[in-house]
């Protein structure tokens, strides 16, 4: 393989831009989506950027179930975006269609009308996950093909809630840290 | 040797390289504005090759042959302004007298370019980013002629060389350009088309503006040009507002470096700062406060020409 052909499976890895898509979902997933972008996350450490135009993406990240209304804007939307592309599930409709699976006006999940790259379920799936399955999702690509063999499940819940777990106790010692911190600086003012 | 100039310093290479490391720079300090840590330092280089290895999609009622060649044009124009901008010693690669004057025109190109780059992408989107970024030509280019012409009216010379000779002989006159180079500052985030200026490819309204039919390779190249032009117009300033050059080349290149790092700090701060105006606050805003000040500054400039 040439140096060129290598810099640019590199660089593919290392650059993914994400266009959101709502196909039907009710918004828990989108608040989670764009939760993820905000700095408090800072997905821009990845190289990840959010672009409005589906000619300059290269994740497709969409959430909830696909509608009849939504299909074909979906199919769209996938066809409009320039090779290679991947398509990210967000949340439980998303994978399987969830609770509206069986309505009369539901296709089912993303997977019933493009294919999908990997699945990170969750109602609503939490900022972390999506995170985790994007990185994932990239550094499972492998230099020869750039189509994972088989779809990314982040879903192994123990390891999900082993992470929340970390999270939320790394969060607590920061906020009893400061707090401290802040009560020795009241003292010291008093004094 | 000529042709290595142009290849390597100050040339395509140099340009290449100097490009994607303020592009670095500028996100770095706009991503610590909002408390986030920042991408990578390989980021931009990333970035670029990743959109070379890409699909190019080229719309199908679409004029292919102006499509491909429009980012070629305003990179290659960047790159004509670059070559007359003097970066380590007075004189640049090819001096004459009105240079100053010819890499203000050839800056207007990659405008023009991303004009019609939308226009004939025939998408609205496109099509309304295009014509945003033409307003926005008329409100900011007149601001950036009178300021830029200010100092080389007190120089008495239309030529970087002349300038740098003028304020060399007297420090004390670039204190009086200090007004002008404000106005240049806010002009320069209009022409980069940076927040508060970012109206014609605000992508909370508009996608992308002029650029949302470009994918790929073509893309890369606009987004390459749009980081040349960052490095060309600090560059720039630095030139007709810092003339101050070392006889030694390495203290007279880290000079350099350091003026445009700067001239670039303020304009990532800016852009943090920042939010964006609708297009007509930003044509209300140039030709009411930035056309009054320069104006002031040019009739300024002329009386203490007169006077001393």
């Amino acid at each position: 393989m040439n140096p060129l052909k290598k810099l640019i499976k590199w660089a593919q890895r290392k650059s993914p831009w994400i266009i959101h898509f709502n196909a039907g979902a009710c918004n828990g997933c989108d608040i989670e989506v764009v939760d993820a972008l905000t700095p408090r996350f800072d997905l821009e450490r990845f190289g990840v950027l959010q672009k409005g135009s589906p000619r300059h993406a290269d994740v497709l990240v969409c959430t909830g179930a696909v509608t009849m209304q939504t299909a074909d804007r979906l199919k769209n939307i996938y066809d409009q975006m320039a090779e290679p592309k991947f398509v990210v599930a967000v949340g439980t409709c998303a994978c399987s269609g969830g609770v509206f699976g069986d309505c009369y006006c539901v296709k089912g999940g993303i997977d019933a009308v493009i294919p999908v790259s990997a699945y990170i379920p969750g109602c609503a799936a939490r900022p972390e996950a999506i995170i985790d399955g994007v990185v994932k999702l990239l550094s499972t690509l492998e230099d020869k093909k750039l189509q994972p063999k088989n779809p990314i499940v982040i879903n192994s819940e123990k390891e999900l809630a082993d992470m929340l777990d970390e999270a939320e106790a790394a969060e607590e010692n920061t906020e009893t840290e400061n707090f401290e911190e802040n009560k020795a600086k009241e003292d010291n003012e008093n004094a | 040797m000529e042709f290595f100039q142009m290849l390597v310093f100050p040339g395509l290479i140099f340009l290449s390289v100097y490009s994607f490391a303020l592009e670095y720079f500028d996100r770095i300090v706009y991503a610590r504005l909002q408390n986030r840590q920042g991408p990578p330092w390989y980021q931009p280089i990333a970035d670029f090759f990743k959109l070379l290895g890409k699909e190019v999609i080229v719309p199908a009622s679409v004029s292919k042959l102006w499509f491909k060649l429009l980012p070629v044009f305003a990179y290659a124009a960047n790159l004509a302004a670059f070559l007359y901008i003097p970066l380590t010693s007075a004189n640049s690669l090819y001096p004459f007298s009105g240079d100053l004057i010819v890499v203000l025109y050839l800056l207007t190109i990659p405008t023009l370019c991303f004009f019609l780059a939308g226009y004939i992408s025939e998408g609205v989107y496109s099509g309304l980013g295009a014509v945003r970024a033409l307003t926005q030509l008329f409100a900011y280019e007149v601001p950036l002629f009178m300021a830029l012409l200010a100092p080389a009216i007190l120089a008495d010379s239309w030529s970087f060389a002349g300038i740098s000779a003028y304020y060399s002989a007297h420090p004390i006159m670039m204190l009086v350009n200090i007004p002008a180079f404000i106005i240049a500052i806010i002009a320069a985030q209009g022409k980069l088309e940076r927040t508060p200026f970012d109206a014609p490819e605000a992508e909370t309204e508009i996608v992308a503006g002029a650029f949302t039919e470009y994918s790929g390779k073509l893309l890369a190249l606009f987004r390459f040009t749009v980081d040349a032009e960052l490095v060309v117009v600090a560059s720039l300033l630095a030139a007709v507002f810092l003339p101050f050059y070392a006889s030694n080349f390495i203290i007279s290149f880290i000079l350099y470096l350091l003026k445009t790092v700067f001239i670039v700090f303020i304009l990532a701060v800016f852009k943090g700062l920042m939010a964006r105006l609708r297009i007509e606050q930003i044509v209300a805003f140039c030709w009411k406060w930035l056309i009054g000040i320069g104006l002031l500054q040019i009739v300024l400039n002329v009386i203490i020409k007169g006077a001393f």
